[in-house]
């Protein structure tokens, strides 16, 4: 029973946690959209994933590095972590770089 | 049916969520100051964090694949490649730069009553323009701001 994938997602995960607790950037910044937005978007890819599977598109490989659990055929449960993690680091991005481009736009503004 | 035939069905429904947060966009500008920028997906933003989403990707799958967590039918891909990650698989990234800050302008912000708009990615404050920073501002902001450590990871 392989923990390497599952522990590197973990790791990711609280990576972009800390991240988001020290700018602001996600939950920090609004907790309950940030919450629904997460729900929402995991659930979207999940299904897309689930669509995938079913129509015999990408499957799980044979690998000594996850744990073998599945919460559905061929979907292992790191992908559940997995989709997770893209959906945090999306949000860290957008809120990271909606930060960065803010004085420009507030600065044009003034201005104007 | 072939991976781009089923990344097209995601991908019109997420363009889809993102044409609602546009127009919802629209009809907030056109009632209230038009000039705000603040109340839609900031296209430029999520352009930034496509390119580098979609870097990140390109590293992460290719590793995924090379190290054998997943696998494809190679009569259902394209054949097009990044590395070895078919480039079907950058359609997630691209839904979820688009999907997600489109979802997040579609939900009402923290405090949606206009009193103190603090929040600072979408402030829905009063249409005076931005305050002039008085020191280290978020004095009321209901923001968990405790520095007494020892937060570890979430609890698997």
């Amino acid at each position: 029973m392989g923990l390497l994938y599952l522990a590197a997602l973990l790791v990711s995960l609280t990576g972009m946690v800390v991240l988001d607790r020290r700018f602001r950037l996600y939950f920090w910044a609004d907790a309950r959209r940030a919450a629904v937005v997460s729900v929402v978007g995991v659930v979207f890819f999940v299904v897309w994933d689930l669509f995938g599977i079913g129509l015999g598109i990408f499957f799980r490989g044979e690998t000594a590095f996850m744990t073998g659990l599945q919460v559905a055929p061929e979907l292992p449960l790191e992908e559940l972590f997995f989709l997770a993690l893209l959906v945090y680091v999306t949000m860290n991005l957008y809120g990271a770089f909606g930060r960065l481009l803010v004085p420009a736009v507030t600065k044009r503004g003034v201005g104007a | 049916m072939t991976y781009w035939a089923i990344n097209a069905f995601f991908l019109a429904a997420v363009a889809l969520v993102a044409l609602a947060a546009v127009v919802k966009a629209r009809s907030v500008r056109t009632a209230a100051d038009p000039r705000r920028s603040d109340t839609g997906p900031r296209w430029s933003t999520v352009g930034l964090a496509a390119i580098a989403l979609l870097i990140t990707t390109a590293v992460f799958d290719n590793v995924m694949i090379g190290i054998g967590l997943v696998a494809y039918n190679p009569d259902l891909i394209s054949g097009a490649f990044v590395g070895i990650a078919p480039l079907e698989d950058f359609a997630y990234a691209i839904a979820a730069v688009v999907l997600l800050p489109s979802l997040w302008h579609l939900l009402p912000a923290r405090g949606s009553r206009p009193s103190t708009g603090t929040g600072p990615s979408t402030g829905t404050g009063p249409s005076t323009g931005t305050r002039p920073s008085t020191g280290s501002g978020t004095a009321g902001a209901p923001g968990p701001s405790t520095d007494s450590g020892t937060a570890g990871g979430p609890r698997a």
